[in-house]
């Protein structure tokens, strides 16, 4: 599950032993934009060390490595990789396959030296320029490594020539963009972070709205708004027990040799049983198929 | 360069300070702050090893704790000495 990943700065010791417990489904320990220049090989090292010894409990942790266009992200790939309680990494600014393709042969050198299965390090692409938002569905099936796909917000707004409204009009058709993109490659959309830390009702809102729009889950800021994302996320109770009818309904027509059967007096079709099966997922009461 | 510096006075942190010492003088760490009273020795032991672990021979380092786990000074040292070797600062 992607509900929640938070972001931790990759140069804060506090927040790095911390972060785990906070209960996010992911953590972004972050080289990138949270760490000054001056601190790009403190931070790292910092981030290294928490890699090797650090508490995760059952987060699944990634980081954000600096930009390809820097000087920084060979040295923070070597950095990282080589420890198993790293999942993935998050790549910023991610516009096209190339660049996927660059990170990728980079994880293979790095892990075949390591001795870690080649493919082990997955990818969760950040897309915040107009033109990774359109090569989205290219990015996100130019390697097997991509798990995720995530618009930007603020570097995308202003590549938009923009600015950030409460809204978020600015942002619509490129989430929308990014979930059939991501959907289409089957790999996950996560969204952008809310920056409005205090807007819980905001927060709720745009929560519920991106959920509508079939994101997986959203980028997290601050630990307070973890809670918030996952209720809006978590199946309600009616959701569960309604669910739970149309897995056992779908099952025993299945064992009558029946296609379809009605729950409720609704026809219940391979699509519904498929969603009640995910609704269960979510739940937390059926294993991931 | 002769000093280097890594880390910081915020909470759960330390600031490493670096300097190289003449040959044979050897390792010598001193720690002041917070957690010293208490973990001055195990803190030390985790000092010198990250140091021997990094080939360094001859060093004065000095540790202003404000509560850093043993993971967070491990880092900070090994930052501080890299910067005093790579000049990186």
């Amino acid at each position: 599950m992607r509900r929640t990943m938070l972001y931790l700065p990759g140069n804060n010791p506090n927040m790095l032993t911390r972060g785990y417990l906070f209960g996010s489904d992911g953590l972004v320990l972050d080289l990138e934009d949270a760490v000054a220049m001056a601190e790009k090989d403190t931070a790292r090292i910092l981030v290294q060390h928490f890699l090797k010894q650090g508490e995760f409990g059952s987060c699944e942790v990634t980081v954000r490595i600096n930009g390809v266009d820097t000087e920084y992200w060979k040295d923070d790939l070597a950095a990282v990789v080589p420890f198993p309680a790293l999942q993935g990494i998050r790549a910023p600014k991610v516009d096209d396959a190339a660049t996927v393709k660059i990170i990728d042969e980079e994880l293979s050198i790095i892990e075949e030296k390591n001795g870690i299965p080649v493919g082990r390090t997955k990818i969760f692409c950040l897309l915040e320029t107009a033109k990774g938002i359109w090569n989205a569905f290219d990015i996100a099936s130019a390697s097997p490594r991509v798990a995720a796909i995530i618009p930007g917000g603020e570097d995308l707004t202003a590549d938009l020539k923009t600015s950030r409204s409460k809204e978020g009009t600015e942002l619509d058709w490129a989430r929308r963009m990014l979930v059939f993109a991501a959907r289409a490659a089957g790999v996950d959309p996560i969204d952008t972070v809310f920056s409005r830390v205090t807007d819980d009702a905001g927060l709720r809102k745009e929560t519920e709205f991106i959920k509508q729009l079939g994101f997986e889950g959203k980028s997290v800021i601050h630990p307070n708004q973890i809670p918030i994302i996952h209720d809006v996320f978590n199946p309600t109770e009616q959701e569960i027990e309604k669910a739970l009818k149309i897995v056992a309904a779908a099952k025993e027509a299945a064992e009558r040799g029946q296609g379809a059967v009605s729950v409720d007096g609704r026809m219940v079709d391979i699509p519904v049983v498929k969603r009640a099966e995910y609704t269960l997922v979510k739940a937390g009461l059926l294993e991931v198929k | 360069m002769n000093t280097a510096q890594a880390g910081t006075l915020e909470s759960m942190d330390c600031l490493v300070t670096v300097s190289k010492a003449a040959q044979g003088a050897g390792v010598k760490i001193q720690i002041a702050g917070s957690s010293a009273a208490r973990f001055k020795s195990a803190m030390e032991k985790k000092t010198a090893e990250v140091i021997v672990s990094m080939g360094v021979k001859d060093i004065d380092i000095s540790i202003q704790d404000n509560g850093a786990l043993d993971i967070v000074l491990g880092a900070r040292v090994e930052a501080a000495v890299k910067r005093l070797i790579g000049g990186e600062r």
